[in-house]
């Protein structure tokens, strides 16, 4: 049983370092749960307070969460969320902020992974970030008018507002670099983005980001019109590929909240097919990633191999994707031991197809070549920038939430977290390369050792205004989800950090003097999901110029 | 090994691409599909429209003529199968099929007539679910059930006054 007065892993170690350096700045503090601690600074300490967790505690930046909590104590919240991998701990920052005109010192210049959680906060919630190097937009469109923040309580998740005619955005104009355009529509990406590729011969020497262009206010959606048990289905459509990582993380976080306790027959279950998904999602990436590199056969042959996955997917839950499984509390279908004979004979197959696929991929000098040496991402870098999943591993960051903040049944099995050092295309392939293995052995350890029982909580109450959240490694890295129960079974507040939110602001130094060719591949390297996403970058380009034109002109053919 | 292997896989692997549509592909048992409503089963419950994430759903009470329509949206439906899990008589059928591309909107409903109140001669509810619920209740808790919940509440405090004795 979890509960707040036990303290587990590293949670007295942490609370050791909070008093031995934070002591006097700290106002309020809670344990909501295993390796959760959740404190509360007053706004002017906050920047004095990250510089501490990031220097003494390691703490890698996650996300924000910003809250409209005028309701519940007439305050906006602003939750910073550092994990202190080493220490096994989730560490929530919490700062109230004035409900009138909320403002807070940005933290971009500490963590560079602030840079986003703050300028959406900026946009969704109207908190003023102070010193922000960037004073742009990042989800609302450019028409959007001033003053509205969609994320406010008094906002109606129905209301489309009138955009105006304001300026809207033109590719950079300079006489000695070449504004590209990459997206929003392109061949290679598969979903609406924009990546402006600055260019001065054949390098790339800057890249503008421009998505958000199919956020489709999820997290609105989920406080206003869905109950506990609904979210779930809207969750896992967050995302094409893995949508059921954002499915057992929302479950999880409730259940956190709630203290719910899950059977562990569930647990077991829920990891399986976590498993399973990460299997099918790294072969498609492999797939896609032989297809930019021009090599289709490669292509070919790993969607050939990822297609029993699928069906077992769908055998096992009903469907190829969107496997509808997860309730808080459990999970609404069981694997029988039919199931259980057909996956061990599946991931024998694939285990030898695969190996056969990758000493011939691995055989393909061309392909090797493009792939080494190119995308840097030193770990400096990707620290500061809070990349995770493979992105972190590749960049040899030794973390996943598996191992750093275990859930589900992870903390029963064994397997190893792959890390290259040299920081490149190639490391990131190859640590999905090994996580396909990784992957393949806890399925089996976790279909030998599944235990009997029931698999979904009885008559598990969720409790008014109660604090939750989780984590999970996603093939794409860590997905982190913050819940705060509300009243008439709703969600007061639902945040959602897809992984690929913390990986694309790293675009910015895996682009830098790369050769043109080099960019699909190093943008595919980080396997983006635009679509979890969407829910900028800068560079200075010596005499760069900007133009700005009226959406009417645009609208009216306006031409450079 | 040589890039020659690509040809062996090939080779040994030979085509996997199906001829669909023109082949069949069969769907596992337990596949979510289109979930078929027995209208004959239905009682008219609502549980199936609380729990529809996405609203395919839908429950129109019509007073006026005296019935309730379950509607069910399949440009809506995300075959996620939690309605045929709560439905208390199992009037829902996950099916297996899929192939449901549809350029128009497709409404199935089932009309179920309400009831009136034995008391007032309103329509309070329907009578399939009140049927239901009667046959899972014993004689005493049954007292009362064919009058709607306003008459109810009124008898109710009727009785209470005439048991206080204050309008002996
Ligand atoms: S299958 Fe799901 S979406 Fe479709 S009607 Fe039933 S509950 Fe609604
Ligand atoms: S849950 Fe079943 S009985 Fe109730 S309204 Fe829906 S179909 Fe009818």
């Amino acid at each position: 049983m979890r509960s707040n007065i036990i303290l587990g892993r590293g949670d007295l170690e942490v609370i050791e370092m909070l008093n031995k350096y934070l002591i006097d700045k700290i106002v309020g503090i809670r344990n909501v749960g295993d390796g959760k601690l959740i404190i509360d600074v007053k706004p002017n300490n906050l920047v004095d307070v990250v510089n501490v967790v990031t220097d003494k505690l390691g703490g890698i930046f996650v996300t924000i969460v910003g809250n409209d909590a005028r309701s519940i104590d007439n305050s906006f919240h602003n939750i910073y969320v550092f994990s202190l991998d080493s220490l096994k701990t989730y560490l929530l920052i919490r700062v109230k902020l004035d409900p009138e005109s909320p403002k807070i010192n940005s933290i971009t210049h500490i963590v560079k992974g602030a840079d986003w959680g703050e300028r959406e906060v900026r946009d969704l919630l109207g908190i003023n970030m102070v010193n922000h190097p960037d004073p742009r937009r990042l989800i609302l469109p450019d028409g959007w008018p001033e003053g509205i923040n969609p994320l406010k309580k008094e906002f109606a998740h129905s209301i489309r507002p009138e955009l105006n005619n304001s300026e809207c955005y033109v590719p950079l104009r300079s006489d000695d670099v070449v504004a590209l355009p990459y997206g929003p529509y392109h061949p290679l990406l598969h979903e609406p983005e924009y990546f402006e590729l600055h260019i001065k011969g054949e390098t790339v020497v800057g890249v503008e980001y421009r998505g958000f262009h199919v956020h489709r206010g999820i997290e609105k959606l989920g406080e206003s019109r869905l109950t506990y048990n609904q979210v779930p289905f809207v969750a896992e459509r967050i995302c094409g590929i893995c949508g059921f990582v954002h499915n057992v993380c929302y479950c999880q976080a409730i259940e956190n909240a709630a203290k719910i306790e899950v059977p562990e027959r569930a647990h077991y279950i829920r990891s399986i097919i976590l498993e399973i998904e990460r299997l099918h999602s790294h072969l498609l990436w492999l797939g896609v990633a032989c297809h930019i590199l021009g090599f289709d056969t490669g292509f070919m042959h790993a969607w050939r191999i990822r297609e029993p996955i699928m069906n077992l997917a769908e055998a096992l839950t009903g469907n190829r994707k969107n496997y509808g499984l997860n309730l808080v509390g459990g999970v609404r279908r069981d694997i029988n031991k039919d199931s259980s004979a057909r996956i061990s004979k599946l991931l024998k197959d694939i285990k030898h197809e695969y190996d056969r696929f990758i000493s011939s991929l691995t055989a393909v000098k061309e392909v090797i070549r493009r792939l080494e040496g190119s995308g840097l991402l030193p770990k400096p870098e990707a620290i500061s920038y809070g990349v995770v999943g493979p992105v972190a591993r590749g960049s040899a960051l030794k973390r996943d939430v598996r191992v750093d903040h275990p859930y589900a049944a992870y903390k029963d099995v064994s397997f190893k977290v792959p890390t290259y050092s040299e920081c490149d295309n190639m490391s990131r392939l190859m640590v999905r390369v090994d996580e396909v293995y990784e992957s393949i052995s806890i399925i089996e350890q976790l279909i030998d050792r599944l235990p009997g029982g029931s698999i979904l909580a009885e008559n598990a109450e969720v409790p008014e205004y109660r604090e939750g959240f989780s984590g999970i490694e996603a093939p794409r890295g860590e997905d982190f989800h913050y819940v705060l129960t509300g009243r008439f079974s709703k969600v007061y507040r639902w945040r959602v950090r897809a992984p690929t939110y913390n990986n694309i602001p790293a675009l910015k130094v895996m682009l830098h003097e790369v050769p043109l060719s080099d960019a699909p591949l190093t943008i595919a390297s980080i396997d983006p999901c635009f679509s979890c996403t969407d829910r900028l970058l800068v560079f200075d380009v010596d005499k760069g110029k900007k133009f700005k034109v009226s959406y009417k002109a645009l609208a009216s053919g306006w031409k450079p | 090994m040589s890039r020659l292997s690509w040809i062996k896989t090939a080779l040994e692997v030979g085509v996997v691409t199906k001829k669909y549509p023109f082949e069949r592909v069969e769907v596992p048992d337990g596949f979510r599909g289109l979930p078929i409503f027995d209208s004959g089963k239905c009682i008219g419950c609502t549980a199936c429209a609380n729990v529809c994430t996405p609203d395919a759903i839908k429950v129109v009470n019509d007073f006026t003529n005296g019935f309730r329509r379950i509607e069910y949206r399949l440009g809506k439906c995300i075959f996620c199968g939690r309605c045929a899990d709560v439905c208390p008589v199992s009037a829902i059928t996950i099916t297996k099929e899929f192939e449901l591309a549809y350029t128009g909107d497709v409404i199935n409903a089932i009309e179920i007539k309400f009831i009136k109140c034995v008391q007032c001669g309103q329509y309070y509810t329907v009578s399939r679910h009140l049927k239901h619920v009667s046959s899972k209740l014993n004689d005493e808790a049954l007292e009362g059930v064919d009058i709607c919940p306003d008459c109810r509440r009124r008898s109710n405090i009727n009785s209470l006054i005439h048991a206080s004795g204050v309008f002996r």
